[in-house]
């Protein structure tokens, strides 16, 4: 098995709830999100919550991303501060010998970067002109920008696109330009609603093996899936949370998390083959 | 071509068009008689204004004035517009909204009253009577923007005055352009409206009354046609130059 050790926290969401007048639709969401260290690598987090259409993973994607307050309840991220000395948090691969010091606090919008289900961009803006906004939002970044921007779109093979508009692209190139721009923000986090939804087969595997490069871009990134492509989404994770009703009660909760690492499911390029993911996915099935 | 949905080629539209015209036309020239004067007296009527140098003055005097009130209408409109979403000044662009309501021609006496002298007057009455037609179209643009145009400025890290600089000022450019082209309209024709209010200067509506004062019909037609064809051909610029300063737009 490969070697691995789960350590500080990196997001926590604690008894959330979210209710729409009497109806309950989050009650008591609870989990928590460590750092991934295998010796050797950067190796950043890969996180699912499935569930089924209608459950509130939307509601729950909109709280994360701090776009809406949950009713009660918090989540605390942990998040990146340069000090100007060495930090606690030295292995960074963004600013190397920089001081970078942890510090966890409510999420807020604009400290996670957030691909909507639609890919949706100004349309008023170029492909360049976006990914330059962005960009200019991270302090890293700070006169290398077009640099920055250079590098991703030559990496996400989008150097020929940069100066059209939205609506001239397919909704593969749609989505290469919403990660490449939250990534240029700088966030740690990356969430993604339904990222495989409308997919084609062939482009379903570049999408996830797209993914799979972002979360080793960097040792704190982590990427949060939200979707109901079961199958796609657990051959890329490292760690499932399902999100479902329990009997009885009102509202959604996570009603199970699974360790894929503790199942020698995580970072393998042919993990679907394996029978252990067929059962894995069996038994998600059935916990849906 | 008479059914439903069906689509024609362009030339086709304009040879249909074409005849349709040419059809109007013969039936008015055939129908008409007494005070009504025939296409063929218009055209000569027509024919004649467009060799004067009274018509190309008059239209001077008039273009002036629309472009005046338009640049004081749209720079009056976008700060309301703009400021609206500050909840101290929605009330304001509320009440201007609600301006639309209110007719000019009871309020000409106060507008003397506050302005030094006739040209003031045309132009503070045309831009009264424009704002308020504005502020609607844009204020709707403004309500109908999709709220994940927030949030990515949100996602993005933007403060309040970002998004509000990036969503409705640049964001919204283009749509200003629009609402500007569909209220020249608006503002065209209250022209001749408020030029009769002080003839001194001349203008477009000051020939159009004199005519009328005559029953110079022929002219008066003839004129209304030149006013048509004018309101299209800023029609057509505007919309071209909107396609060129804003190739994003649809």
């Amino acid at each position: 098995m490969t070697a691995y050790t789960k350590e500080e926290v990196l997001l926590q969401a604690r008894d959330l709830c979210l209710s729409y007048g009497d109806t309950c639709i989050l009650r008591n969401v609870n989990f928590t999100i460590r750092d991934i260290i295998r010796p050797g690598l950067q190796q950043g987090q890969v996180v699912s919550l499935i569930g089924r259409s209608g459950i509130g993973k939307t509601q729950l994607f909109r709280v994360l991303s701090g776009l809406q307050k949950p009713g009660s309840g918090s989540i605390g991220i942990r998040q990146r501060v340069e000090t100007g000395g060495p930090g606690v948090a030295e292995r960074s691969a963004v600013q190397p010998g920089a001081g970078v010091l942890c510090q966890e606090h409510p999420v807020r919008p604009g400290d996670m970067g957030v691909v909507f289900q639609n890919y949706y961009q100004f349309g008023w803006r170029t492909v360049q002109q976006s990914l330059l906004l962005a960009a200019r939002q991270n302090k890293a970044l700070a006169c290398t920008e077009k640099e920055a921007i250079g590098h991703y779109a030559a990496r996400f093979d989008l150097s020929g696109i940069l100066h059209q508009y939205p609506q001239q692209l397919s909704g593969g190139q749609q989505q290469r330009v919403s990660i490449i721009q939250q990534l240029l923000k700088g966030s740690d986090f990356l969430l993604l609603d339904e990222p495989f939804s409308g997919l084609d087969v062939c482009v379903l595997d570049k999408v996830a093996e797209l993914l799979v490069q972002v979360s080793l871009s960097d040792e704190f990134k982590t990427l949060i899936i939200v979707s109901h492509d079961i199958d796609t989404t657990v051959s890329i994770s490292d760690t499932v949370f399902i999100l479902g009703k329990e009997a009885g009660k009102p509202g959604s909760t996570i009603t199970r998390e699974i360790d894929l690492i503790g199942r020698g499911l995580a970072w393998q390029k042919d993990v679907r083959k394996e029978k252990a993911f067929s059962d894995t996915i069996e038994e998600i099935k059935t916990c849906l | 071509m008479f059914k439903p949905f069906e689509k024609i080629s362009r030339q086709s539209f304009f040879v249909m068009v074409l005849l349709q015209v040419v059809l109007t036309l013969t039936i008015w020239q055939f129908s008409a008689g007494g005070l009504i004067p025939t296409p063929a007296r218009i055209a000569a009527a027509l024919g004649h204004l467009l060799t004067t140098r009274l018509l190309a003055d008059n239209i001077l005097v008039s273009l002036l004035l629309t472009g005046q009130a338009m640049f004081w209408s749209i720079l009056i409109t976008l700060g309301f517009a703009y400021l609206s979403v500050i909840p101290f000044f929605s009330s304001i662009a509320q009440f201007i909204v609600k301006c639309r309501y209110l007719t000019l021609t009871g309020l000409i006496f106060i507008f003397t009253l506050l302005t030094r002298d006739g040209s003031q007057l045309k132009l503070s009455l045309l831009v009264s009577g424009i704002v308020p037609f504005f502020t609607t179209s844009f204020l709707a643009v403004i309500l109908n923007i999709p709220r994940q145009e927030f949030e990515l400025c949100q996602t993005l890290g933007y403060s309040r005055w970002q998004s509000l600089y990036e969503v409705i000022i640049v964001g919204k450019a283009d749509q200003v352009f629009e609402i500007l082209r569909q209220n020249f309209a608006i503002s065209w024709m209250m022209i001749t409206m408020v030029e009769g209010l002080s003839m001194s200067e001349g203008g477009i509506g000051t020939l159009l009354i004199k005519y009328n004062k005559y029953n110079d019909l022929a002219n008066v037609i003839a004129l209304q046609m030149v006013i048509f064809g004018i309101g299209l051909c800023f029609d057509y610029l505007l919309g071209t130059l909107r396609r060129w300063l804003f190739p994003y737009t649809r």
